[in-house]
């Protein structure tokens, strides 16, 4: 079964840590970008019911409920078994809520990335730990239950107690889903560069040390798990029934389709990526041409695997995969980051932390 | 031609003394270029060297002049490598000339490397005809000069030149100088022919191409010539000289120069200092000096990508027919794979060839620290020469030792004195000479092992001496000592590539530094590296590099799978670049960290 997803890059603020195209445009780009994005999906010829919807951003929860109404009634499948809107903090309203639910949206997955008003601070977000257990509050009040909320590893002036902190928050608000990124710093954001070039501002001479990140993230695994959220990928954890079905399709290889800027689609046999800039995306739509900027073949035997293992299910290797690639299974199995049963490949504790270093071999070897 | 009319000569001088803009003056004022050929240094002609200062190969010009006496001369200018790696160079090109102007810059005063030379001249018993040049400076000294002249080399000086090469003043009186005190050639034009080969090349129309001075008789086109040292005849296809245009001609007779085609395939064939005489009327006996050059550096080349292994060696083949001094065979290395063990003259050689190996050829190089050739007397009684540590016998087959050693003369001035006998010191140097030769200079004759210059003797003695201290060299033969190998272990695995032969009293210490600087130059693997140094079977210092903790990607956000493989893909990139030995990858520069060992911290 397949998934839909709807990319809105709009921000009212740029992060700090972000490293996404997302960020703040001219209103009228915004307005427009609706229009286009419609018109992308409108035009789009359906070749299956999709099962899964994912509103990601950006912040489509700036979007008016009228808009947001008109986007998803395009979209086929409504009621879909899972149809999740990515939100800040700060942007729930009771009415909202009842209005999201209304239109089919059945999980929120808050930005919250700290419950720390000092960490909160250096990154620009302006929301408090008792604002998200507000806003938790208002969303299950408006029947939406299945919540995710994203936290940081590695945020600047993170310190161990700081970190148990937040997963003090978790426990508090029982949520049945939370992703767990470990900070990257790359050129792409204002406080990778900051790091890279040795400054001091947005927190920049304060990040903690891989080793304290490493020791965040183990254990977030530790005491998530003592909540009964059961680490499914690198990066997720979740009650049993609550991992992310749209997110799965994307490890299994499942089929889905991607609209809106940067958006990136996936038919089974082709992989295709939309020009990034919302300006780009919007010029393209209202000059008739195709959204799409790059188009690749997919490679699903190599993908199975450098995707694939993400999931703790880990993969299963059919006879030609294990044969071309039997020497970096017995090096990595035998270094202790990938378990072999002689079905199934998964990786180890340590193999999730250099998951990049095993991936790498089941590329172009 | 009279030989009464000729005059042949060469230029000492220290880099950057103005040699070349010497050289430029003279063919201009002769008249051998007209202003619009007219180029700066038009003597250096390969990239390289104009791009360096120096001069790799040598040159012959033939200048045209009426001196004051009215007579028409021939000037044969003779350009002569200027660095140390090339001695016997400059001494055969030397060999051809009856005189020298000695080039001295008039603030500067004489150097290591103008002594080392004029005394080579004075060998071949070359009448010295001393120009102070650079008189328009302000710092310009030309008394001092003079007197440093007459203490230090000995010369008389008083009738000195006085020139500005950059100016144009006096340039006639130099030329006029060549004419007055340099004798004519004294060769005889009936005797049997003996030519003396200064240098050579590999013309891809021609084959070789060699510069020669004819001392007795006559070379004509068509001639049978024989070398002497291999005793190969050809047969002349050409003649001709360089003004510097090259010039044919049908013949050149004693105590001209010149340059010869005769159909030769390699350089090899027609070495430098080798004598050519006729084939069916030889002569009784060559020219005196001839030896075979034999390379002193020694350094492990391969390709950074394995399939060039045979583009590589196509490279050394090709650079070969032009560089006799220059030797490769191949070797292979388990952490580099197949490549080649090359000889070099001195590390100026070295860089030459590898330069052109990556310009001319685009091969990328990995070089591994360059070394010398051992004399290893095992306790069988069996002599062996070793230039590769992977072939150093196990300790307890070794009886003695030898390594080749080489007479420096440096000269500095006495304010950086403390730093350099330091270095000296530090170099395992014993002290032969040590002289004021006045304004506050002094003048240093050390014997050192060529070992200690290979590594980073002349950039530490630059930077101690703030570019102050001149230094010359020459091969002095072997001296017995305690060498031993060192050996790198990188998580328990020798790496042959990065052994080395060191001073027993200074492995550990050598070891250590070693050690630390590849703890920096390897990034952090999925495990702990050990790294540690061993003599032998002891372990004389250890690091370890901390494994790599994580390396992870947060998201694959959206599905974008495209993004996440071309990480991966420059990650995977990344590592191509480096040697994978054992489970350990080791990036290129990591092989070069012998080279740079000491030079970072003083040592007491």
């Amino acid at each position: 079964m397949a998934g839909v997803y709807l990319s809105y890059p709009f921000c009212s603020q740029k992060c700090n840590y972000c490293n996404f195209r997302s960020g703040v445009f001219a209103r009228e780009l915004e307005r427009r970008y609706v229009e286009a994005l419609c018109t992308e999906v409108r035009s789009y010829a359906w070749p299956w019911t999709p099962e899964t919807l994912y509103l990601g951003g950006g912040s489509p929860c700036r979007m008016e409920a009228k808009t947001l109404a008109r986007l998803l009634a395009l979209v086929p499948g409504c009621p879909w078994l899972e149809a999740t809107l990515e939100a800040a903090p700060g942007s729930v309203t009771l009415e909202k809520a009842k209005q999201w639910r209304e239109m089919g949206i059945n999980r929120v997955s808050l930005g919250v990335q700290s419950f720390v008003a000092a960490e909160l601070a250096q990154t620009g977000r302006k929301h408090t730990a008792e604002l998200v257990a507000r806003e938790v509050e208002l969303l299950r009040r408006a029947g939406i239950e299945n919540l995710n909320v994203d936290l940081i590893a590695g945020l600047p002036g993170q310190t161990a107690a700081s970190w148990s902190e937040s997963l003090d928050w978790i426990a508090r608000l029982g949520v049945p889903h939370v992703s767990v990124y470990m900070l990257e710093i790359d050129e792409d954001s204002r406080l990778g560069r900051e790091v890279l070039r040795g400054g001091a501002r947005y927190g920049a001479h304060e990040m903690p040390d891989e080793e304290a990140v490493v020791a965040f993230y183990e254990t977030a695994v530790e005491r998530l798990g003592t909540l009964g959220l059961r680490r499914y990928e690198i990066s997720n954890f979740a009650r049993p029934g609550f991992e992310s079905r749209h997110n799965l399709k994307y490890w299994r290889l499942e089929p889905y389709v991607g609209f809106g800027a940067d958006a990136h689609s996936f038919d089974g046999r082709t992989r295709r990526r939309n020009a990034e800039h919302p300006a780009e995306y919007v010029a393209r739509i209202e000059g008739g041409l195709s959204p799409c900027v790059e188009e690749s073949p997919a490679v699903p035997e190599e993908e199975r695997y450098y995707v694939g293992l993400r999931l703790l299910e880990g993969v299963r290797p059919d006879a030609g995969g294990r044969r071309r690639f039997q020497a970096v299974i017995r090096r990595f199995s035998e270094a202790g980051l990938l378990e072999d049963d002689g079905e199934r490949l998964r990786l180890t504790p340590r193999g999730i932390l250099l998951s990049n270093e095993i991936f790498q071999e089941f590329i172009g070897a | 031609m009279d030989p009464r009319v000729i005059r042949n000569f060469s230029i000492i001088a220290h880099i950057d003394h103005g040699k070349s803009t010497l050289a430029d003056r003279l063919l201009e004022l002769t008249g051998a270029l007209s202003d619009r050929e007219m180029m700066e240094q038009v003597l250096d002609s390969m990239d390289l060297e104009r791009e360096r200062g120096i001069t790799i190969k040598a040159h012959a010009v033939r200048l045209t002049y009426t001196a004051s006496d009215g007579e028409t001369y021939q000037l044969n200018l003779i350009d002569t490598p200027g660095h140390v790696d090339f001695t016997y160079e400059v001494s055969r090109s030397l060999q051809a000339c009856e005189g020298a102007l000695l080039v001295v810059d008039a603030s500067q005063g004489v150097e290591a490397q103008t002594l080392a030379n004029t005394y080579l001249a004075l060998e071949h018993n070359l009448e010295i005809v001393p120009v102070i040049n650079k008189i328009d400076l302000p710092a310009a000294q030309p008394e001092r000069i003079r007197e440093e002249i007459e203490h230090v080399i000995g010369l008389p000086a008083h009738d000195a030149l006085l020139v500005s090469a950059k100016n144009g003043t006096g340039i006639r009186e130099v030329l006029e100088a060549v004419i007055r005190r340099i004798p004519p050639p004294r060769g005889n034009p009936e005797a049997p022919l003996r030519a003396l080969i200064f240098d050579s090349w590999f013309d891809p129309y021609r084959g070789v191409i060699t510069l020669l001075r004819v001392v007795d008789g006559r070379l004509r086109v068509g001639q049978k010539i024989r070398l002497w040292s291999n005793g190969k005849v050809y047969e002349v296809e050409g003649l001709g000289y360089q003004t510097p245009k090259p010039v044919p001609c049908q013949e050149l007779s004693a105590g001209e120069v010149g340059f010869m085609f005769a159909n030769i395939k390699t350089v090899s064939d027609a070495q430098v200092g080798d004598t050519v005489t006729d084939d069916e009327r030889p002569a009784i006996a060559p020219l005196p000096g001839f030896r075979q050059v034999k390379p002193m550096v020694f350094a492990g080349l391969y390709p950074v990508e394995s399939h060039e292994h045979a583009a590589l060696r196509e490279a050394l083949e090709k650079l070969r027919l032009n560089d006799s001094a220059f030797s490769f065979e191949p070797e292979s290395s388990a952490a580099l794979g197949f490549g080649f063990r090359c000889g070099f003259l001195g590390l100026l050689h070295m860089e030459i060839v590898q330069e052109r190996l990556e310009r001319e050829f685009q091969i990328h190089l990995i070089t591994t620290a360059p070394g010398v050739r051992y004399r290893v007397t095992k306790t069988d009684g069996e002599v062996i020469e070793v230039d590769n540590p992977a072939r150093w016998p196990h300790p307890s087959a070794i009886q003695q030792v030898e390594e080749p050693v080489i007479e420096a003369t440096v000269i500095t001035r006495d304010e950086f004195l403390g730093e350099i006998l330091k270095l000296l010191e530090e170099k395992r140097g014993i002290q032969r000479k040590f002289e004021y030769i006045g304004a506050g200079r002094v003048l240093l004759v050390y014997e050192l092992p060529l070992n200690e210059i290979v590594l980073d003797f002349y950039d530490r003695l630059k930077s101690v001496s703030r570019g102050y201290a001149s230094l010359d060299y020459h091969m002095a033969g072997y001296r017995v000592s305690p060498m031993v190998k060192l050996d790198v272990l990188v998580a328990g695995e020798p790496v042959d590539a990065l052994s080395t032969i060191v001073h027993r009293d200074h492995a550990y210490e050598r070891g250590k530094a070693l050690i630390e600087r590849l703890r920096k130059l390897i990034p952090r693997q999925m495990f702990e590296v050990a790294l540690q140094a061993a003599i032998g079977s002891k372990i004389i210092a250890r690091e370890n590099i901390p494994p790599l903790r994580k390396n992870v990607l947060a998201k694959c956000y959206g599905g974008d799978i495209t993004r996440k493989r071309k990480l991966l893909e420059k990650q995977k990139e990344g590592k191509k670049r480096m040697k994978r030995v054992g489970r350990v990858e080791i990036p290129q520069e990591a092989f070069l960290a012998v080279l740079r060992v000491g030079g970072e911290a003083p040592q007491g």
